[in-house]
């Protein structure tokens, strides 16, 4: 059986600022995804998460290597349908003009299918935005309002593997575990993969099986969540996690 | 007019390029290459409808449209430095614009087939189309600068280039015809146009000057729609890339 997600030997250039390519910002990543799951993505700011994210979503091509869904490669697919199955979710929530009602039915606009209500109102209200008025322009939401409502625009398009760039980085603690709680229970119910990336360890631990350490250019360790937390395999990882420690003891 | 009277029309550029120099304001030599040419520019075309009225000729006809097309197209064009393919899009833009105008006024009889009536009315079509086509190019790549995250977040819920693209044409085919909307509201209040002021001056009926520059104001609206609408057609492909991401729009924005 063809992987859900294979990556072989990715690499992404950075640009500097005169749009001239300079060394990369990651090379040699590579990972197969069998099974559903959910993956947490971990390492230290500058490493590529985001970029990442955004080129496995084919917003970013791929300078090197390739990428394969259901075993077939980036480059033999339309990206209008690879992005229907592989979504990225964006740290900053951008919400398109109208109400939250009509961000919300943007998936289903775009593909002529029909608006579930029932499945948007039971999100919201996992999400702890049950009281929230959706003929609101969704303009005048708060930042921690507008990142959810996000967040379920891209699963009501009901995409195979999610890409989530810190999606709750501008919630508050209580929120944001009612977010984790949903995610999860949506994998359990629609079988979806997950890629996370974080930067909230005790998240890490809480949501994902198995986690990619990035560091160094590259995927540096790729392992069972429980593993990596217990003894990561190298250096900048113990590094990594120490200090992440020592910052959530303050 | 005499030229010894024409030329006492020297004395406006003389005063305003006394002015430049008095108020340090550095426009002198702009004014001056600017007088020139204008001067060089008339006086040719005046002698080239002189003889293509006198040949009446179907071929002159042709080619002095195509070179008004052409400035027109490369002209607007410089307001989108580094898009590839831009300059024949607005050509044809511009160029069907021009087809349907004269297709309906000798049509529909409301002018006469003769150079002297189809010249001077493609060029106002002409230029007017330009100056639009120059407007939403220049406010297309302004829009999808400021509104990139939209334009992403449609993409990444797996929409189409023409989906995704849709807001940001709209808002720059608005933004394109405004000039045109209004100054077709305030015609003959604030300014009273060259084309009526032309035909007055040379002793024609001002009434019937004014239905003529009704034809002209009204063709305009209609260039302008057609103009913007077809070049947003022709040209919204152009901000991505094969593979559905936002190219990086080059520097120098004019």
């Amino acid at each position: 059986m063809a992987a859900i997600l294979e990556i072989q030997r990715l690499a992404k250039h950075s640009w500097n600022q005169d749009n001239r390519e300079s060394p990369y910002l990651f090379e040699e990543v590579s990972a197969v995804i069998q099974q559903p799951e959910c993956i947490s993505v971990i390492g230290p700011s500058g490493q590529g998460k985001s970029t990442l994210l955004r080129t496995l979503a084919l917003l970013d091509m791929p300078d090197q290597g390739d990428i394969s869904y259901a075993g077939i490669s980036y480059r033999e697919k339309d990206p209008r349908l690879w992005r229907k199955e592989i979504c990225y979710v964006a740290q900053q929530a951008v919400m398109l003009p109208g109400s939250v009602e009509d961000n919300l039915g943007t998936a289903s606009r775009l593909h002529g299918e029909v608006y579930d209500v029932q499945l948007a109102e039971q999100l919201l209200e996992e999400t702890l935005l049950a009281g929230l008025d959706r003929k609101k322009n969704a303009s005048e939401l708060s930042g921690g309002e507008k990142q959810r409502i996000a967040l379920i625009r891209s699963l009501l398009l009901r995409p195979a593997v999610l890409l989530l760039d810190e999606v709750t980085a501008s919630l508050d603690n209580i929120s944001a575990r009612a977010v984790e709680h949903m995610l999860q229970q949506w994998q359990a119910r629609e079988g979806t993969t997950m890629i996370w990336v974080t930067h909230d360890l005790e998240q890490a631990a809480r949501t994902s099986s198995r986690t990619w350490f990035m560091s160094g250019g590259t995927l540096l360790e790729d392992q069972q969540t429980i593993d990596f937390f217990r003894r990561p395999a190298t250096e900048a990882g113990r590094q990594f996690v120490r200090f992440l420690a020592s910052e959530a003891a303050l | 007019m005499t030229l010894l009277a024409l030329s006492f029309t020297l004395l406006f550029v003389i005063a305003t390029m006394l002015i430049s120099v008095w108020q340090k304001l550095g426009l002198e030599k702009e004014i001056a290459t600017g007088t020139i040419r204008s001067a060089i520019q008339l006086l040719a075309i005046g002698y080239v409808l002189q003889y293509i009225f006198r040949t009446e000729h179907v071929i002159y006809l042709v080619m002095i449209i195509s070179v008004m097309i052409g400035v027109a197209a490369w002209n607007a064009a410089r307001r989108a430095p580094g898009m590839r393919g831009i300059v024949w899009r607005i050509a044809l833009s511009i160029l069907t614009t021009e087809l349907l105008m004269m297709g309906m006024l000798l049509g529909l009889n409301i002018i006469e087939p003769t150079p002297q009536y189809i010249i001077p009315l493609s060029g106002m079509t002409i230029g007017n189309a330009m100056v639009v086509a120059g407007l939403y190019v220049n406010q297309m790549r302004r829009e999808v600068q400021s509104s990139k995250g939209e334009i992403e977040v449609l993409l990444s819920l797996g929409a189409t280039a023409s989906q995704a693209m849709q807001d940001v044409r709209k808002r720059a085919v608005k933004f394109s015809m405004i000039p045109t909307i209004d100054s077709m509201k305030t015609v003959g209040l604030v300014q009273l146009p060259g084309m009526m002021t032309g035909m007055i001056v040379a002793g024609a009926d001002p009434v019937e000057a004014v239905r003529y520059q009704i034809l002209i104001v009204f063709s305009f609206t209609g260039s302008a729609a057609i103009t913007s609408m077809l070049l947003s057609i022709l040209s919204y492909r152009l901000m991505l890339t094969k593979e559905l991401q936002l190219r990086p729009i080059p520097e120098g924005t004019r």
